[in-house]
């Protein structure tokens, strides 16, 4: 625990041993589950420990693309990954400090900042839980709590289905999407076609992203990544470029799932009122 | 927009264009431009050929036949809830599959709208062939306004195995989930794919509409009468009647019934110019999921009537106008 609270402030610090004194579950927990995510995470026997959060204020570098070429701007995919990544290891260190067994609901915002339009600020934020009766098995890559965007209700099911979240893993790719020739433009007029360039350049930033994540689920040793989500954005960057992120959480199998699952029978129901 | 005005606009895009470029010079000079490196130009040739000979590039095919074996962890959509027909009904999700369709209008918005989502999807296809798959579910559409008359029809889902059924040559695409789908194919209904009806007409009323010509002869009184436009009423209902004619068809080409979600009509006035008198466009765009089914067969499950308290925000029932257009 020493080295993870190197970095934390020292008021954090005493805010997260207030919500859990050392090694029991009394205390008082803060979290922005909802009322049925609260009740779902209880009844998957873990039980939330406190609000997590991490941020990353990034000042991106500048690139630019060639006028006429479709490329992926590694300087600001790279810019891209590891601001958020460096806020979800924020968190984590948070989750760490709680004993926590890992990190459910987190949500990853960015934002721009007004006075200049090369800063980015990234936050990691989510509910950090553990299992009631400390249960050990639950945690995530290396020992350390899992993280995943899961909901309270998305996570009791995850169990009851015979995984266990590893991790929130994820990909980005900005791309620069090339302008059309003169002459290309010129032969285009009144004609009906498909632009290939631009159709190549959308494929080809959510392949480099989706490549991404999956490579990352794959470091994670997980079997596969559910809830996956793409996102596109242009954190007002020049037009033209665009990211890609692909996010979702890594799960793997845990080894008594025939058990569990075989005891499940849902009930499908179709409301009325809808 | 007659030819001469679309070449006049060509004109002055490729102006804009050069415009663009001039400003641009600066940057290319500056330090931050990179070009493209050796490796990226392999793999953008790459896609070339692949897009233009419907394939798949090699690197996607590698990447989808690890997953497929397994060698790669597996990427789906679903929630958690529907990891639970893996066993339930065997139910495997293999991969997240995409295509996509940047699409130039020249003459026509409404034909591009056809021509552009079956691009996409039979691109997405391509990739859950390539994994191994029977259906893709949970099949997501967007679409991305470009800067001139384009438009980039994209489509996503995840492509999913049912344990013991070959690999099909060609997978059926359902816009439900999961969840839906089993529930759908336990009833003997087997979502397949996405139609689409699409038509625009052009209508050039030589003596003017009938509200017009009702007021050449009362020049003081028609615009005191109750009266429907009964010509652009007709000309209208036409457009939207080939549409709807058009959606049909494009199910039966799957053999299939059509549950029509997206549904959407617009018409113009364009004001006489110098080459043409004032003339009517019209375009009505249907889109929906195909479904094949047996009208004999009437649903196996039971219901379970039941009033949710959850929250629900009042929504319109007649707005069917949702984010495709």
């Amino acid at each position: 625990m020493t080295d993870s609270t190197e970095h934390l402030a020292p008021h954090a610090v005493e805010r997260l041993k207030g919500l859990r004194s050392q090694g029991s579950h009394e205390g008082i927990f803060t979290s922005d589950l909802s009322v049925n995510e609260f009740v779902m995470v209880r009844k998957a026997n873990f039980e939330p420990l406190g609000l997590v959060v991490g941020s990353c204020i990034y000042h991106m570098g500048i690139q630019y693309g060639n006028w006429n070429q479709n490329m992926e701007m590694d300087v600001l995919s790279q810019a891209m990954y590891q601001a958020r990544e460096l806020a979800i290891s924020r968190m984590e260190q948070e989750s760490i400090l709680l004993q926590a067994d890992g990190i459910v609901g987190v949500r990853l915002e960015v934002k721009r900042m007004e006075w200049d339009q090369d800063i980015l600020e990234f936050m990691a934020i989510g509910t950090a839980i553990a299992h009631r009766s400390g249960a050990s098995g639950f945690k995530g890559v290396g020992g350390k709590p899992f993280t995943s965007d899961l909901s309270g209700q998305d996570f009791w099911m995850l169990l009851q289905a015979g995984y266990r979240p590893m991790e929130m893993v994820m990909g980005s790719c900005v791309y620069h999407v090339a302008h059309q020739g003169l002459l290309k433009s010129m032969g285009n007029v009144g004609r009906n076609t498909e632009m290939e360039q631009f159709t190549q350049a959308m494929y080809d930033a959510r392949e480099l992203a989706m490549e991404r994540m999956q490579h990352e689920a794959q470091e994670a040793q997980a079997d596969g990544i559910t809830g996956v989500q793409l996102h596109e954005g242009s954190h007002n960057w020049k037009p033209h470029i665009i990211e890609f992120f692909a996010v979702g959480t890594a799960v793997k199998a845990m080894e008594n799932a025939d058990a569990l699952v075989d005891g499940l029978s849902p009930q499908l129901v179709i409301p009325v009122n809808d | 927009m007659s030819i001469w005005d679309k070449i006049k606009h060509g004109i002055e895009e490729v102006a804009q264009d050069a415009q663009r470029a001039a400003e641009n010079l600066g940057h290319n000079v500056s330090q931050g431009v990179r070009s493209q490196t050796p490796e990226e130009m392999q793999r953008y040739s790459e896609w070339e050929q692949a897009l233009q000979q419907r394939r798949l590039p090699s690197f996607i095919q590698n990447r989808m036949f690890a997953t497929s074996q397994g060698h790669l962890p597996w990427i789906s959509t679903a929630t958690a809830a529907e990891l639970l027909l893996q066993r339930s009904h065997g139910v495997q999700p293999i991969g997240m599959v995409t295509g996509n369709c940047w699409y130039h209008f020249g003459y026509s918005w409404t034909q591009g709208h056809y021509d552009g989502w079956h691009t996409a999807v039979e691109r997405m296809r391509l990739e859950a062939i390539a994994l191994g798959a029977n259906a893709i579910v949970d099949v997501r559409m967007k679409v991305r306004h470009g800067e001139g008359e384009d438009m980039d029809y994209g489509v996503t889902g995840t492509a999913i195995r049912l344990t013991g059924i070959p690999p099909a040559t060609a997978p059926v695409i359902a816009t439900v989930s999961a969840l839906e789908f089993v529930r759908l194919l336990e009833d003997g209904v087997v979502p397949v794919g996405i139609a689409i009806g699409a038509n625009f007409d052009w209508y050039m009323p030589w003596m003017g509409t009938v509200a017009d010509q009702a007021s050449q002869q009362a020049p003081f009184a028609a615009r005191y009468w109750n009266m429907e436009i009964t010509d652009l009423s007709t000309f209208q209902e036409n457009v939207r009647r080939r549409a709807l004619y058009d959606l049909r068809e494009d199910g039966r080409k799957m053999a299939a019934g059509v549950l029509g979600h997206t549904s959407y009509t617009q018409m113009f006035r364009v004001p006489a110019d110098q080459d043409n008198p004032e003339r009517f466009l019209c375009r009505h765009i249907s889109i929906g999921t195909a479904i094949s089914y047996l009208p004999k067969n009437p649903p196996q499950h039971e219901l379970l009537a039941m009033i949710s308290l959850a929250d629900h925000p009042l929504t319109s029932a007649t707005d069917s106008k949702k984010d495709l257009i």
